[in-house]
This record gives structure tokens, C-alpha cells and sequence, in this order.
């Protein structure tokens, strides 16, 4: 029984051990620390963005790392983390660790990072301004933009879209896409999956009734994003998509958006002016709107196979183009 | 941090203690937890939002709980279905009923409203320093839980309910349906896990459908630790405390895991990794522990 109790009174002084070792000495390099939800090809760039930025800016900050594997549980303990170690600023890249740290660091600035809706996830009261230790970028794409650019391709009269459940961020961007769609006079169609698995049959179950496809910043549907245009390009429905960088390596016919390193050096920006001593109430939500931020892709091989014509404008406009088999960056 | 670990160890310590009763008590591997932890979670912040009060959303929360384990012992009791099987099914069925009471989001924000974690720190601000109050609160909450189902488990019900766990044909023997038993059994179980649920929201700033993903993991690894950290004991007292010490002893490890990881080069992502090694380990090791006693009482009888 003895032994039982040391090996106890062991385990509990390990957490109090550490506690110790982080109490002495304030780093003098500041300390970002960095809490994704997951690590993914779009968030991964944003974290190297954040990096890039500040090492571009001669800015010298150490990192703290941390990902909360895909479990929302574990966002506290990051941020219970940052905030033993007093860290100079925290970046939450997506929703749920972005909240825990407004949550638990209540007088530490907090850059939200990857959030499509900031509002809506609470973290900021208005996209004009941001709050007393809370600011940030959203990764909101031009919805409606990106619907009319479709429609200067092709007339449709029903748009297909297909989203995650459980990816607050899909949820939000449907209800942008349903809102462009009435106010565009399309007749919106829409099914949701819980994993990637599903998406090849939500794609099949609504293909016959709609004349294209809109795929938003969807983790998982981009992830199945092959499952998506090999069903549309077998039922000669075109798909536009709102991540260029991933419509490189699949027939779609357009893709309009921005690059997550892009963000993530938008994001690093912002970081620096805030450690620099600017205040997070004066910067706004920002999004990733501006002209050099965004990326149009479009697929002139799929719009001969569908027998639609891209007008020479947009072609024109286009930063990466496919033409027979090749992809022309420009 | 410290109160950090135990805070959360605490938090997560209730759901640990319905694990406790499903897996230990009852002999029932019940996967439901994945589903019923934000269920807990999810009803807890849609009573926040729709001003409810709080200590009834609570409640609300754990007859949530109640009902989402009544309802897998309802499946296996009555359509004869495996017990692993039956929770896998309530489970993936609550995904959907979690989206719909977080009102067909993925996401709700908990983030500056009034929650009983936010009274209680109003309350106790200037008695109790500022850090160690949510520390207090759960040491309060989770033991009064842990008081409470032991004085359960000393009435006739809760002690038939753990000889049914020991010995299902002795009790039918007795005369006792193991199906009503089953379903109680369940019922408390998955009730505990859900008002873990409804706190861990408050305590996250969020309720997410996510929440639930591997949370059966914790709940076992925690588990295990706690048996392993005592001397096996047949008092549930000792049970009930080595789950809740289990419970903090887990969350500590995986806390030292983020700290000192990237001594020997180990990043977040190998996390998941380790948690898997840790149960195997403990589980061999316990397994070694019984063949020594095995091994100790053969050479007392062959002498």
C-alpha cells in the first residue's frame, strides 16, 4: 500500500513539477503561441504564413505550437497552457481553439485566425471593430462573386451545394450561399454529409437536379473533392469551387478564392502590429477580399468538354489557367 | 496550470465516474459516451441561450444523458442487439439529434454569457483566490457526485445492480429482471457523462458537435489509471475516488506530453499515439500483476 501511495503522490507531482519550471524567467524574445484545431494542408499553411510574416518583418518571436488533434476538449488545455506560460499573443486558427483562448486568456491579445463568421462564433461583436484583447481574420470568400462568375459561363437555374454538418465554418458559408442564391433568383439545392466518405453519394443523390456545382472552404468536401468531379464530369455538370489551390489537381471548371499561406501571412501581419503596441479595439475583422489576395483559377479543357465557352475576360483575369492538359500560372 | 490540470481532470472526472459505472460496474462496454457527452453539451448551451435557469439546465442536461443511455439499453434489452453495437447506434443517432438542439449548427458560442461558471466566480471573487476558484467549485461538485453514487451503491438497488455486473445469472436467480437493472445502470451512467458535458461547454466557452469525438479513449485510459494507481479494493468509495484520480492523473499526463514533448522530438500530433501506447501499457502491466499473484499462489500450494 505504501509503495501504491508514492507511486500516486508521484503521478500528481509531475503537473505541479512543470508548473515550477515554467514559473521563472520572462522570455525576452515575445512568445506567439500558435493553437490549431487540426493539423491540415489549409491550416498548416496559414501557422507557416504567420511565421514567414513575422520572420519577413525581422520580427524576432519564439513559438508555441499546439494542435488539438481534431478534439475540441483539448482546445482548453491549450490554452490553459499559453496561458501558464504568459505568452505575449495567441493565434486560434478555426473556430473552437479561437474560442477557448478568448475564453480562458482574458487579458492577452487573441488573433483569431481560418473563422468564417466571428460574429456568429462570438468572438467579436461587430466586424467594424475589434474587442478590447480580441481580433482577427475571417476566411469568408466572395460567395456571391463567385456565383455570378459562374453564371457568366453558364445560365443555371439550380445550384447544387454540398457541405459538412459538423464543420461550424460549412454551416455558416451555406447559409451565405442559400442568401445569394435567392437574391441571384437561383433555386438552391443542398445536402449535407458528416464525413468524407459520404460525399460521393450526396454528390450523386443531387446531380440530376442541378446545372452546377459550388463547392465553399469545406474541409472535408475538399478533401473528397475527387469524388466530386468524378461524378459532375460524368453527368457534364461543371463545379465551381471556392479553393483555387486544390482545383489545380481536379477538372474544375473555375475556382475563385484565396490561398490559406496567403491568410496566414495576413494574419502574421496583423500579429506584428499588435505585439508592435497597436491595440486589437482598433483593427477590424479582416477579410481576404483585396485583389492581390485573391486567386481565380479557370479550366478551359473541362469548359470544351462541358461545350461552354469562358468569356476571353475572365480568362484574362485569371491567375491559373489549364489549357490542354497544362496549368499557365500567371 | 497546475489548477488547470485538476480543474480539467475534475470536469472530465464526472465523465470518467460514468465510464466507471458502465464499464466496471455494469460489465457493459457502452459507446454511447461519444454521443451523449455533447448532448450534454449541446442542451446545456441551448438552456443558456434561451435563459433558462441554470441549475435546471443542468438538469435538464443530465435527463438527457438519462434518456440517451435508457435508450441503448432499450436496444440491446429488447431487440437483442449486441451491447458494443447498441451503443455505436445510439451514438451516431445523437449526431444528428445534437445538430438539431444546437438548432441545425455545428457550433454554438458560449463566450460572455452568464453560466454557472461565471456566477460562481462573481460569487467567490475576494474569498478564494481568483485561480484556485474554479478549482474549489470542482472539487465541491465532482466529490458531492462521487458522495452521492456511493451512497447509491450501498442501497439494495445499487448493490444488485453490481452483482448483475459480477454474476448477470445470480441475480436472475434472486428473481430481479438484469433488463430494469441494465437500463438504470445506463441511465445514471450516460447522465453523469452528459452533465460532464454540460460543464465542459460552460468551461470550454463552446458547445461543438465535435465534442464528443474519442472521448470513450479518455474515459478508459482514466479509468485504468485509477485502478492501477490503487490497491484493488472492493469498497466503492476507494472505486469511485481512484476513477476521479485517474481522471486528473490523465489529463496530467497528456498536459506533460504537450509540455516536455518536444524533449525527445514529439509533436502534438504523436499525442494520440501516446494516449493508445499508455492504455496498452496499463493494461499489461495489470494483466502481469494478476499472473504474479497467480504465479505466488501456486508455489504456496505446491509447498
Amino acid at each position: 500500500m505504501k509503495r501504491r501511495i508514492g507511486l500516486v503522490s508521484a503521478f500528481l507531482a509531475v503537473p505541479l513539477m512543470c508548473s515550477v519550471a515554467f514559473g521563472a524567467g520572462a522570455p525576452a524574445k515575445p512568445l506567439v503561441g500558435i493553437s490549431k484545431i487540426v493539423s491540415h494542408p489549409a491550416l498548416d499553411a496559414v501557422e507557416k504564413g504567420i511565421q514567414d510574416e513575422l520572420a519577413a518583418l525581422k520580427m524576432n518571436a519564439q513559438y508555441d505550437l499546439q494542435n488539438a488533434n481534431g478534439d475540441a476538449n483539448t482546445a482548453a488545455s491549450i490554452a490553459n497552457k499559453f496561458q501558464s506560460e504568459k505568452v505575449n499573443l495567441a493565434v486560434g486558427i478555426a473556430t473552437p481553439t479561437a474560442q477557448a483562448l478568448v475564453n480562458t486568456l482574458k487579458t492577452t491579445p487573441v488573433v483569431f485566425s481560418a473563422v468564417t463568421d466571428p460574429v456568429k462564433a462570438g468572438l467579436v461583436k461587430s466586424l467594424t471593430k475589434g474587442e478590447k484583447f480580441v481580433t482577427g481574420v475571417s476566411d469568408m470568400t466572395p460567395v456571391k462573386q463567385q456565383i455570378q462568375l459562374l453564371l457568366k459561363m453558364k445560365k443555371v437555374k439550380r445550384l447544387g451545394h454540398i457541405y459538412t454538418s459538423s464543420e461550424e465554418n460549412a454551416v455558416v458559408l451555406a447559409g451565405v450561399v442559400k442568401q445569394a442564391c435567392k437574391d441571384l433568383g437561383i433555386e438552391y439545392v443542398e445536402t449535407t454529409v458528416s464525413k468524407s466518405a459520404e460525399v460521393k453519394q450526396a454528390v450523386q443523390s443531387i446531380i440530376h437536379r442541378v446545372d452546377a456545382l459550388y463547392i465553399s472552404t469545406d474541409n472535408t468536401v475538399v478533401s473528397a473533392l475527387s469524388a466530386v468531379t468524378d461524378v459532375a464530369m460524368k453527368s457534364r455538370v461543371p463545379v465551381m469551387s471556392a479553393d483555387p489551390s486544390s482545383a489545380e489537381s481536379y477538372p474544375v471548371l473555375a475556382a475563385w478564392g484565396f490561398d490559406y499561406y496567403k491568410m496566414g501571412r495576413a494574419t502574421g501581419k496583423m500579429v506584428a502590429e499588435i505585439l508592435k503596441g497597436k491595440k486589437p479595439e482598433q483593427i477590424p475583422t479582416r477579410f481576404m477580399t483585396r485583389a492581390s489576395d485573391v486567386d481565380l483559377l479557370v479550366n478551359l479543357d473541362v469548359a470544351k468538354k462541358l461545350g461552354l465557352t469562358v468569356p476571353k475576360d475572365i480568362v484574362k483575369t485569371a491567375n491559373k489557367v489549364v489549357e490542354n492538359g497544362k496549368l499557365v500560372k500567371k | 496550470m497546475i489548477e488547470g490540470i485538476f480543474v480539467e481532470g475534475l470536469i472530465y472526472g464526472i465523465m470518467v465516474l460514468g465510464v466507471f459505472i458502465s464499464f466496471r460496474i455494469l460489465d457493459f462496454p457502452d459507446l454511447t459516451v461519444d454521443g451523449s457527452f455533447p448532448l450534454g453539451a449541446a442542451l446545456m448551451a441551448q438552456c443558456i441561450l434561451m435563459g433558462v435557469n441554470l441549475w435546471l439546465a443542468l438538469l435538464i442536461a443530465f435527463a438527457g444523458g438519462v434518456v440517451a443511455g435508457v435508450i441503448t439499453s432499450l436496444i440491446h434489452n429488447h431487440l437483442k442487439v449486441p451491447n458494443l453495437l447498441a451503443g455505436i447506434l445510439t451514438m451516431t443517432m445523437l449526431y444528428s439529434v445534437n445538430i438539431r438542439i444546437l438548432g441545425n449548427r455545428a457550433n454554438v458560442p458560449l463566450l460572455n454569457q452568464e453560466t454557472i461558471l461565471s456566477q460562481v466566480t462573481t460569487r467567490l471573487t475576494g474569498i478564494v483566490p481568483d485561480e484556485y476558484i474554479l478549482l474549489v467549485f470542482f472539487v465541491v461538485v465532482t466529490l458531492a457526485i462521487k458522495v452521492l453514487l456511493d451512497l447509491f451503491f450501498r442501497t439494495d438497488l445499487g448493490m444488485t445492480i453490481g452483482a448483475m455486473g459480477n454474476n448477470e445469472q445470480m441475480v436472475i436467480s434472486q428473481g430481479v429482471n438484469p433488463k430494469t437493472l441494465k437500463s438504470i445502470g445506463l441511465g445514471l451512467s450516460n447522465g453523469l457523462v452528459a452533465l460532464s458535458g454540460a460543464f465542459a461547454a460552460q468551461y470550454l466557452g463552446f458547445a461543438d458537435v465535435g465534442l464528443g469525438q474519442g472521448i470513450i479513449i479518455s474515459g478508459l485510459a482514466s479509468v485504468m489509471i485509477g485502478e492501477f494507481l490503487i490497491m484493488k479494493s472492493n469498497r466503492i468509495g476507494v472505486l469511485t475516488l481512484c476513477a476521479v484520480l485517474g481522471s486528473i492523473c490523465f489529463y496530467a499526463v497528456m498536459y506533460v506530453g504537450r509540455y516536455y514533448g518536444y524533449v525527445i522530438n514529439m509533436t502534438p500530433n504523436d499525442l494520440n499515439l501516446i494516449k493508445g501506447i499508455l492504455i496498452i501499457v496499463l493494461l499489461v502491466l495489470t494483466q502481469s500483476r494478476k499472473l504474479k499473484k497467480f504465479a505466488l499462489k501456486a508455489v504456496v500450494k505446491n509447498d
